[in-house]
Order: structure tokens, then C-alpha cells, then sequence
């Protein structure tokens, strides 16, 4: 009988140790599995796949701060890698105050990428010809407001001080009527805001990239069409990490495909000790209820 | 009159701001837009309202020896340090004092950015990372310990979970290639029948606490107690 109460008790400690371990071993060893992309991830693929880069841009919204970084800096990689290999203009913000740096570091590590595999001066990315990081307005909401009639009135500087207006992408893109698709990468319910301003009021498309945890909430919003896909979760990156990359023969890391085996074990590790709980509970019910 | 000048303005703007979305006239959006602009001032006052307030706070702690007063020590000297480096340093160390220390370990001259940057890199990230990181840890503790199949309702959620925890991460699709469509059907039907039930809920109850607002039934917001 000790056995089974045993099982009921298994100390925290080697709880986790046991979830440390199934993280870090795949992380150090890690093995292939197939990517099985799901259908809302494809969706935001492609709408992304469908702007015409000389008509709209993409504004892509870094809404989240170093605590969801590992899930969501992935996602935020692969959509700048999937608009810069279309040539689609983007613009970059954040609406938390902790959002610059993280976004700073993904343009830096991008626009790197791909400048060092351009051949002229047409393929490389240039700041305010090619990309435009607008940074954090102090009051977002009334940014978000704004930049439907006017993104240089919302930002009149970007996020290096220079006059936004007079940025050679900014002259084509001037308001939402301008941009393809704002997606919103965030690890709280800021992505249901920009359907309610963005998306009801100015009718623009807008996609999401959650955690896991939060990418529920957003399921409503998926069904209605008010939001036109989502990636969700690591999961989610490493398959828009796998369309991009297939699709456009990239060659950058891809964080999140290197996660997928970690996430997997860690899975099943819990799943596991679920189990054992449970068998635990059923087999010394008897007792306990005697 | 303390009183009635702020609930008159809450009632007058909140019924004009209520009408002007039903009309896109010129007009109407320029009344809109300067609404938005005194919005941002408001806010700045907001923030220098919040940082004294904060500082008032844990300056009183200490003064009064409460319970972890010590930790307001770190919060005192954090924003110190934090507000002299941003407003010399700027974010990435081209503000009026562009100091730049440099430390020699071994051969590498290590050269430090006085700027926002460098503790951003730092110091808030990899915090922010172990906080988070720790959840899983507590998460599956918590799992183990609450995941029981003790009633009817709590063996359909334990069952759910399995599901969905297995049909998202890539494995799942391994132990049968209809698990991930499974646990995409949990997430579709089941999980957003209850998120629009409880987005309706919340929707109606903002509504009716603006109503409440601008009517002036409700008056939490004036502080101040009765």
C-alpha cells in the first residue's frame, strides 16, 4: 500500500526536477519531428502571402516584454522574415513599455540577415525605404485611434527621433487604408484591442500571435473573421518558422523548431505524472474511503 | 461642486464622445481628435501623479519600518539609478553624457554602454525570463497534484487537457495523426462556446458600468470614499 500512497506524494522536488530535465536534455540533444501546421497559422500566412508590396504595408505590433520573449521573439522573427523576403514594407511598434528593446534586437538581427546576403542596394534593407520602427507611444490606445486617419499625426517621431513624415515609406503609407495586416504579438488580451479600434472602426485586417496560454481568448475573434489568423504558442511559431523558411529558402536559427522537441518531452513528462497521480488516487480510494 | 463639475463633465464628454461615432463628419472628427490629444496630456499628469505616489510609498515604508521594508530600498535606488542613466545615458548611450566604462577580463576589453539598452539587455530581460521560466515548474506541480479524476466533471477536464496537451506540441501528431485535429476541434467548439459566453458577460457589464458612469450612479472613481 506505501507504493501507492507513494505515488500520491511524490515529492515537489523531484517533480521538478524531473520537468527541468525533460526541458534541458532535448534542448542539448535535440531531435526532428515534423511540423503539422495548423489552419489558423496558415491563414495568417496567407494574408501575409496576399499583400501586394507596392499598395500596402504590414504593421507589426511587439507587444510583449522579456517574460513571454522565448514564446513570442520567434513568432515576431519569422513574420519580419516573411515580409522582408515579400519586399512588403513594414512598420514596427510596441504598446508596452518593456516592448523596444525586444523589437529593436528582432529588426537588428533580421535586417543583419538579410543585408549580408545582399548584391545591391535594391535587395538590402534600408531604414525609412524598406522598414520604419515607430517605438512606443505613451498613450497607446489614442495612438491606435490615430493612425486611422494619420500614422505620422499618432507617431511624429519614430523611435530614433526622426520626423516620421518625412521617411520615404511613410509618404506611401499614410493610414490603416495603407497597411495589408496588423498583427499584434502579445501574451495578454492586447490583440482583442486591436480588433475593437483597428478592426471594427477602421475595418483593417488583424492577426495575432499569442502564447498559449492566452490564445484561447482569441478563438471567438478567429471564427468571426474580425481577426484573420493567429499563431499560437511555440507550436505555432515553429510552424510559421516552417512555411517561411520552406517557402523562401532561409537559412537564419529558427528558435522555436529547435524548442519543439523540449516542449514535446516536457509534455508527455507532465502528462505522465498526471497519470501516476491518478493511479495513486484510484488505488488507494478503498482505503481511504474505509 | 467638487463634486458635480467632474460629473458633469464625465456626462457631457461621454455623451458627446457616444454620439460622434455615429456621425464621420469633418467636424466631429476634429472635436475627436482633440479629445485624443488632451487624452495624452492628461496621461502625462497621470505618470507624474504614479512615480510620486510610488516614491511617497516606500519612502513611507522605511520611514515606518513595515513588513519587507528593505526591498524598498532596491525600488528607491533602482528608479534613481534607472532615471539618471536614461536621462544622461538616452536608450542606447547618445544622451548628453555618453559615458562608457570599460572593464578588462582576461585579454577582452569589455566596454559597458551607459544607456537604457544595457540594462535592458541585462538586467530586465534575463529576469523576466527566469520569472516566467518558473512557472512551469509550479504549473506542473500544480498539475500533478490537482489533476484528479475525482467527480464527473473533473475526469471530462482531465480528459480535455490530455487532449489538448498532446495535440499541441508536434509529438502528438506521432501517437495518432488525429490528435492535433481533436484538440483543435476541443479549442474550436467546446473552448469558444464558453469564451463568446463570457466575452458577451464582460461586454454587457463594461456597458453597463459606463452607463453607470456617466449617469453618475457610479462614483468609486471620484475617490474620496462617501
Amino acid at each position: 500500500m506505501k507504493f501507492w500512497e507513494y505515488l500520491l506524494k511524490i515529492d515537489r522536488r523531484i517533480v521538478f526536477l524531473l520537468v527541468g530535465l525533460s526541458v534541458l536534455i532535448p534542448l542539448i540533444f535535440p531531435f526532428r519531428i515534423k511540423t503539422n501546421v495548423m489552419p489558423y497559422t496558415q491563414k495568417l500566412f496567407d494574408v501575409i502571402e496576399e499583400i501586394d508590396p507596392e499598395a500596402q504595408g504590414i504593421l507589426i505590433s511587439a507587444d510583449y516584454d522579456p517574460q513571454t520573449m522565448p514564446e513570442l521573439h520567434p513568432m515576431f522573427i519569422a513574420l519580419l522574415r516573411h515580409a522582408f523576403a515579400r519586399k512588403i514594407p513594414v512598420l514596427v511598434m510596441t504598446s508596452y513599455i518593456q516592448g523596444p528593446g525586444l523589437a529593436k534586437q528582432g529588426l537588428d538581427q533580421v535586417t543583419k540577415e538579410f543585408n549580408s546576403q545582399a548584391m545591391t542596394n535594391a535587395d538590402s534593407l534600408i531604414y525609412g525605404r524598406d522598414y520604419v520602427f515607430l517605438g512606443f507611444p505613451p498613450l497607446w490606445l489614442a495612438a491606435v485611434l490615430r493612425m486611422g486617419s494619420d500614422i505620422s499625426q499618432a507617431f511624429p517621431a519614430d523611435y530614433y527621433k526622426n520626423r516620421t513624415a518625412s521617411l520615404e515609406m511613410m509618404k506611401k503609407i499614410k493610414n490603416y487604408n495603407d497597411i495589408g495586416i496588423i498583427v499584434s504579438i502579445a501574451g495578454s488580451a492586447i490583440p482583442q484591442s486591436w480588433v475593437v479600434y483597428a478592426n471594427t472602426r477602421f475595418g483593417v485586417k488583424v492577426g495575432s500571435g499569442a502564447t498559449a496560454v492566452t490564445a484561447p481568448d482569441f478563438y471567438p475573434f478567429l471564427q468571426t473573421g474580425q481577426m484573420s489568423g493567429m499563431i499560437a504558442g511555440l507550436k505555432g511559431a515553429s510552424e510559421y518558422e516552417y512555411l517561411v523558411h520552406t517557402k523562401y529558402n532561409l537559412t537564419g536559427p529558427t528558435p522555436a523548431t529547435k524548442g519543439m522537441s523540449s516542449q514535446s518531452i516536457a509534455h508527455l513528462t507532465i502528462l505522465i505524472l498526471v497519470v501516476i497521480g491518478n493511479i495513486g488516487y484510484f488505488a488507494t480510494r478503498r482505503t481511504r474511503e474505509s | 461642486m467638487q463634486r458635480t463639475i467632474p460629473l458633469m463633465i464625465v456626462l457631457i464628454i461621454g455623451i458627446a464622445m457616444l454620439i460622434q461615432f455615429f456621425i464621420p463628419h469633418k467636424i466631429s472628427k476634429e472635436i475627436y481628435m482633440n479629445f485624443l490629444d488632451w487624452l495624452g496630456i492628461i496621461a502625462s499628469f497621470a505618470l507624474v501623479l504614479g512615480l510620486g505616489s510610488l516614491i511617497n510609498h516606500h519612502i513611507d515604508k522605511i520611514q515606518r519600518k513595515r513588513e519587507h521594508w528593505q526591498y524598498s530600498w532596491v525600488t528607491l535606488i533602482s528608479i534613481l539609478i534607472v532615471a539618471i542613466i536614461g536621462l544622461f545615458g538616452g536608450m542606447e548611450g547618445k544622451g548628453p553624457l555618453p559615458v562608457q566604462p570599460q572593464i578588462m577580463i582576461g585579454n577582452k576589453l569589455i566596454v559597458i554602454k551607459y544607456s537604457i539598452q544595457t540594462i535592458y539587455d541585462n538586467i530586465i530581460t534575463p529576469l523576466g525570463g527566469t520569472m516566467f521560466a518558473l512557472l512551469a515548474f509550479f504549473m506542473s506541480s500544480a498539475a500533478y497534484r490537482a489533476f484528479r479524476a475525482r467527480t464527473f466533471e473533473a475526469t471530462l477536464l482531465l480528459i480535455a487537457a490530455f487532449i489538448v496537451m498532446v495535440g499541441v506540441v508536434p509529438i502528438g501528431y506521432y501517437i495518432s495523426p488525429k490528435l492535433p485535429h481533436l484538440a483543435q476541434w476541443i479549442m474550436d467548439v467546446p473552448n469558444t462556446a464558453s469564451k463568446r459566453g463570457i466575452l458577451f458577460g464582460v461586454g454587457l457589464g463594461v456597458a453597463a458600468t459606463s452607463l453607470k458612469i456617466m449617469l453618475g450612479i457610479e462614483r468609486n472613481w471620484l475617490g474620496g470614499g462617501k
